[in-house]
């Protein structure tokens, strides 16, 4: 269970310093956009898949947690001019605080009933966001000045790159680190059965709190890079919408797998881009091909591409792992 | 604030929570036989709204036909969705882990629905079905009271009272009660459990679907008017707890006329959070519901 994080982890950081080195400047500014809102996904999809994936608690108030970083990024610079690596942090750490709040209630919830009342949460959150007018600006959205990242500012989408992939980056290490970790396998303890995690002497509400707090962080953490990259935000950026979205990446990745995440990110995120070149009227068809593509996974690909990929993996190693039965060895869990 | 006043609130507040109730009732049913909340309930009102129209508007039904072909289809589109999606989900997982695939699923069943009714350029601009019934309002007493409203109220209730009879003492009720008990005993007295599945989708399908014509001719249609309704329904199904068919009714109706007293006493732009504070503090304090009750969680 708990390989080190060895070299994938590695290729990958090399591949971001690469990017960061060759992207910026060279690419069109359209695609360093796409890219840099992939990231902001990914971050967003990581964090929920700590709850949902590695957890197994089904919670809807992902897309509150984003709206909290965004907004207090955004409004500690443009009240109080806090740079950048000021207003993410703080937004991050008021994200963590709401969701240690949120999650204080919901850890003796059970399965539809969290949905539930997380989804009620982050629906009343967003009201919050669309009434609070003399804070947020209300329905109307929030103006944002390019931000301050060491005194340099960030205007077009190729300054951003930098940082955007740096923040990304250490998201991803930390992460996986986490999976790693104690913590990360009490978590999956939980997930797979509370009884036997309990048994085990794991604190299931610590566990369940930690779970909470961790993945509001993250969300807060894609919040304010979010803040950087757009000029403008209003409430809609954080509706049941976003939630779905992030959803159907995990879906379709997989949950609970960091490199299947992250695939269903891509694959999600550059949708409503082919979309966009294929069909002429993509909000027409947008909504249909999300659905079909929500219920179609489901029917054909129940765990996502990281299944689909292990499944191809598993037919050769399944004469392996027959033998080692036989020979007394344990079954891994599928 | 005079006594008529409050009147008039609570009775419009009913009226509304009727419709309410009616979703939430959509909901339980499904939740009851197969466990999933269904998150595209509102958008199940939505499409059945749409399909009304089509057959008023395109077809010049009255509203007699109306709720017969509204009915048929919205029946095949449950039956469809259960047999059709819904079977092969439920074989791709263990049952253990299948139940939040089963809930994605109609998380994508709400983004088809939409979807689907959006392909058509006659759903960009806002519409309304014709008012049910034409006349002079009524009063009762110091209460105006729409021809409409009365007759939404009559067909809502005798469709609840329809339903607690099809349950209480029909064959096919109480085999549908049986299965959503305990499958595997029903199983092996003769019912088919699959087939009680399909009946449940499809009979949810009808009931909100009927939902939708009658609060069709009350506000205006658009495809994204189901969600609004569904969230008022969810929190009127949590106050049942997701078990009691009366606990649903009342809560509709109760948060039918909580939306119409926020609105008068506090604000209209209030309205839209208070069923999202209903479900908070009824799953805070009441994780079970208010007339739940007993253990949500079922025996196998």
């Amino acid at each position: 269970m708990l390989r080190s994080p060895g070299r994938p982890l590695l290729v990958f950081i090399a591949v971001m310093i690469l990017a960061t080195l060759v992207v910026p400047g060279r690419a069109p500014a359209y695609y360093t956009h796409v890219v840099n809102l992939l990231m902001v996904y990914g971050i967003l999809a990581l964090g929920l898949d700590i709850l949902i994936g590695l957890c197994g608690q089904f919670a809807f108030a992902h897309a509150a947690f984003f709206g909290i970083g965004c907004y207090t990024t955004a409004l500690l610079y443009m009240r109080l001019g806090a740079p950048f690596l000021i207003g993410m942090p703080a937004g991050a750490v008021l994200a963590g605080l709401v969701g240690l709040l949120v999650g204080l209630p919901a850890m003796r919830m059970r399965s539809l009933y969290l949905a539930l009342a997380t989804f009620a949460f982050a629906e009343a959150a967003r009201w919050v966001a669309a009434s609070w007018d003399s804070v947020t600006g209300g329905s109307n959205g929030l103006r944002i000045d390019p931000g301050t990242v060491f005194g340099w500012s960030i205007v077009t989408e190729a300054d951003a790159f930098p940082i955007v992939a740096g923040v990304f980056t250490l998201v991803v290490i930390s992460i996986s680190h986490l999976v790693r970790s104690r913590l990360g396998a009490e978590m999956l303890a939980v997930r797979e059965s509370e009884h036997v995690a309990m048994a085990s002497g794991i604190d299931i509400n610590r566990t369940k709190l930690l779970a909470f707090t961790i993945s509001a962080v993250f969300a807060g953490i894609a919040g304010g890079v979010f803040a950087l990259l757009n000029s403008f935000v209003n409430p809609d950026h954080f509706s049941f919408g976003t939630a779905i979205m992030v959803l159907t990446m995990l879906v379709v990745g997989g949950f609970g797998s960091l490199p299947g995440v992250l695939s269903g990110v891509v694959v999600i995120g550059l949708l409503p881009e082919v979309l966009r070149v294929a069909l002429k009227s993509i909000q027409v068809w947008q909504e249909l091909i999300y659905g079909g593509i929500l219920m179609a996974t489901m029917m054909f690909m129940p765990l996502g591409l990281a299944g689909l990929s292990r499944q191809m993996l598993g037919k050769a190693r399944r004469a392996n792992r027959a033998l080692d039965a036989t020979l007394g060895g344990t079954e891994t869990p599928p | 604030m005079s006594a008529a006043t409050l009147l008039q609130i609570l009775s419009s507040g009913v009226v509304t929570g009727g419709i309410y109730a009616l979703v939430a009732l959509s909901l339980l049913i499904v939740f009851k036989s197969t466990e999933i909340v269904n998150f595209g309930g509102g958008d199940v009102l939505m499409f059945g709204a749409y399909v009304a129209m089509l057959c008023q508007d395109y077809f010049g039904l009255g509203y007699g036909p109306t709720f017969l072909v509204t009915s048929c289809v919205m029946f095949a589109l449950g039956a469809a969705f259960e047999t059709g999606v819904l079977r092969t989900v439920r074989g791709a997982l263990s049952p253990s882990r299948v139940l939040v695939s089963l809930v994605i699923t109609t998380i994508g069943l709400a983004y088809a629905l939409r979807g689907v009714v959006r392909l058509f350029s006659y759903t960009d601009e806002v519409r309304r079905l014709p008012v049910l019934v034409r006349g002079p309002p009524l009063f009762l007493g110091p209460v105006v009271l729409q021809r409409q409203d009365v007759v939404i109220v009559a067909v809502t209730l005798s469709l609840v009272a329809a339903l607690f009879a099809f349950f209480r003492y029909t064959w096919l009720g109480k085999a549908l009660r049986a299965a959503s008990v305990n499958p595997r005993a029903a199983e092996l007295i003769g019912i088919k459990v699959a087939r009680m599945r399909l009946f449940s989708w499809g009979l949810a399908f009808v009931i909100a679907g009927i939902g939708g014509i009658l609060i069709g001719g009350k506000i205006p249609i658009t495809p994204d008017f189901g969600t609004q309704i569904a969230f008022l329904a969810f929190a009127a199904a949590t106050i049942g707890g997701f078990q009691s068919l009366p606990g649903c009714i009342m809560g509709g109706i109760l948060l039918g006329v909580i939306q119409n007293m926020v609105g008068f006493f506090v604000s209209s732009a209030s309205i839209a959070v208070a069923p999202f504070i209903v479900i908070m503090l009824v799953l805070v304090f009441l994780p079970q519901g208010l007339l739940g009750g007993g253990s949500a969680l079922k025996k196998v």
